[in-house]
């Protein structure tokens, strides 16, 4: 069951399209990450989705609604971490829980201001205010933010941003409990591939406005022509493989051999190799990295 | 606790506890001193009447009031823009128009101290004069429904302009506006279109209203019943602008 369906979304910004045509479904359950280089129109959709901005035109339904009515119901079941780190940076890190607390319509007790706090790693009795924290201290804090309803469904612009390589697996860590244990529906918009890898089992990938991708990171690796590794027991001359219909030879050390087969017929490209008579001795299929699937559906932007 | 109520709260609790807030404050007693300094130890001014300069003193109250129903009303939505606190907000369940009338709710406070700062200036410059009690209630009076009309179509703006500097800018020509009718010579204003533009105008049915309390005695509720009636108007429309503009909240 999809908790989230937008079609065709359109949205211009000062008659410049930023989204065509955008389409995509994130099941209840998933981890979908978002992926796109800058100004490839995330965020913006991230924010339609919230209701927080107009669209031009297309279909969203968030939980079976319709966002733009912006109906308290849903949000009550909704949350955001945006990207960008505005806080009320006079507040001290329990008040500004409170105060979103309460715009939840819900009382945080000190037994549940210490939990929050603590799940995101920061400390329940630190007493100073918001603005001597570092970035990634801010960033834990919007994180526990987004947990005060409990909700169903989260939205995390960049939520690694500004962490160092502990704290970016601490959160990875949270998010994947929360997915597990509370069957906490993430939608994850980030550029950081990593993040992906480790915790979206969806993605969808978005290049100037339009979506190029989507699906799970296997399917993604399918569709592309696959990745060998051979290894002949004697040097074999460069041409002498180019010459096989299908493979496409990407690089070459000693008696390793790194090629691309035509994605239709990897096993016809291989047997051609054999019936050649090349002595090959290992052949190991590669995993697809999602840098290269990412690239390929972005043409190298970042 | 209401979520209007808690609005309104923490946007007082900001006023205290950020520079941007206190410095508002700061800056209206530094005004309100150099100005009564300036009506009792002038040589020409303290020769005033004490209803003169109490009536002189409303007016700088008012403008202040104006003053800070400008910035803290462009602050509401497009300062909170651009500290990029804005969008956390927009995404819990709190209507825009709980929002709006919670940030309005902080904005009559912001009177409200503004006002008990006032106080003393006040009495200064008019303790041993007549009509100081009816001074002061009817300054409470006009200052809240200026604070809520300033305040309502600022607020409205924040929310539809993008940029706290544009929406500063707009309020400022606006308050300059409303301010144009007072600015005009007698003879312009007892005309037929000095009368309209003074009609047409919450800061100066406001002044008229004062001086007509303060300086004329004319402080029943009846003799300046349609004063108070055309504010009560002014508010109504203000509150009716803020509640549409609001019911839709933009990033």
């Amino acid at each position: 069951m999809n908790i989230i369906e937008v079609e065709n979304l359109q949205k211009k910004f000062h008659g410049k399209e930023v989204l065509r045509d955008l389409s995509l479904t994130v099941g209840r359950g998933d981890i979908y990450g978002f992926l796109g280089p800058n100004g490839s129109g995330k965020t913006t959709t991230l924010r339609i989705m919230l209701g927080l901005l107009a669209k031009d035109g297309g279909r969203i339904m968030v939980m079976g609604q319709n966002v733009e009515l912006q109906d308290p119901e849903i949000r009550k079941k909704v949350n955001m971490l945006p990207e960008s780190h505005g806080f009320y940076s006079w507040m001290r890190s329990t008040e500004y829980l409170v105060y979103f607390g309460e715009l939840y319509g819900r009382k945080l007790d000190k037994s549940m201001r210490q939990y929050l706090l603590e799940l995101v790693g920061l400390d329940s009795e630190d007493t100073r205010s918001i603005r001597q924290y570092s970035r990634g201290m801010k960033q834990r804090l919007g994180i526990a933010r987004t947990l005060i309803n409990d909700p169903e469904l989260v939205f995390l612009d960049e939520p690694t941003n500004g962490l160092d390589p502990k704290g970016r697996r601490d959160i990875h860590d949270l998010l994947k409990r929360l997915n597990k244990e509370r069957s906490m529906t993430i939608v994850l918009s980030t550029h950081i591939l990593d993040d992906v890898e480790h915790l979206c089992n969806r993605i969808g990938i978005l290049s100037k406005g339009k979506m190029q991708y989507q699906g799970s990171l296997n399917e993604a690796e399918g569709v592309h022509a696959p990745l060998y590794r051979f290894y002949f027991e004697r040097e074999v001359e460069r041409k002498n493989l180019a010459a096989i219909p299908g493979v496409h030879v990407l690089s070459q050390d000693k008696g390793w051999v790194h090629c691309r087969l035509d994605k239709n017929s990897p096993d016809k490209a291989v047997a051609a190799l054999v019936s050649r008579g090349l002595p090959i001795s290992q052949v190991v299929r590669e995993n697809q990295e999602l840098e290269e699937i990412y690239l390929h559906y972005t043409g190298g932007a970042s | 606790m209401s979520v209007l109520a808690t609005i309104a709260k923490k946007e007082c609790r900001e006023d205290v506890f950020t520079v941007r807030g206190m410095g508002l404050y700061l800056a209206a007693a530094l005004v309100l001193s150099g100005f009564g300094l300036l009506l009792v130890g002038n040589t020409e001014l303290s020769l005033l009447d004490n209803a003169q300069a109490v009536y002189m003193m409303a007016g700088i109250i008012l403008a202040l009031a104006g003053l800070i129903a400008v910035v803290r009303g462009s602050d509401g939505f497009a300062g909170e823009r651009d500290r990029e606190t804005l969008e956390a907000v927009l995404v819990t369940p709190v209507s825009g128009d709980g929002l709006a009338f919670g940030k309005l709710g902080a904005i009559i406070v912001s009177w409200v101290l503004l006002y008990l700062l006032a106080i003393p200036y006040i009495w200064a410059v008019g303790s041993s004069g007549q009509n100081l009690t009816s001074s002061l209630l009817y300054l409470f009076i006009s200052g809240t429904a200026l604070m809520i009309i300033f305040g309502s179509l600022m607020l409205s703006l924040s929310i539809k302009m993008k940029s706290f500097k544009g929406v500063m800018s707009a309020g400022l020509v606006l308050l300059l506006f409303a301010a144009v009718p007072v600015a005009l010579g007698p003879s312009l204003r007892q005309s037929a279109v000095g009368r309209i533009l003074d009609w047409l105008n919450p800061f100066a049915v406001s002044m008229n209203m004062l001086d007509a309390v303060i300086v004329d005695s004319q402080s029943a509720p009846g003799q300046q019943f349609l004063s108070l009636l055309v504010l009560s108007g002014y508010v109504v429309i203000a509150a009716w602008i803020l509640w549409k503009s609001s019911r839709r909240i933009e990033l």
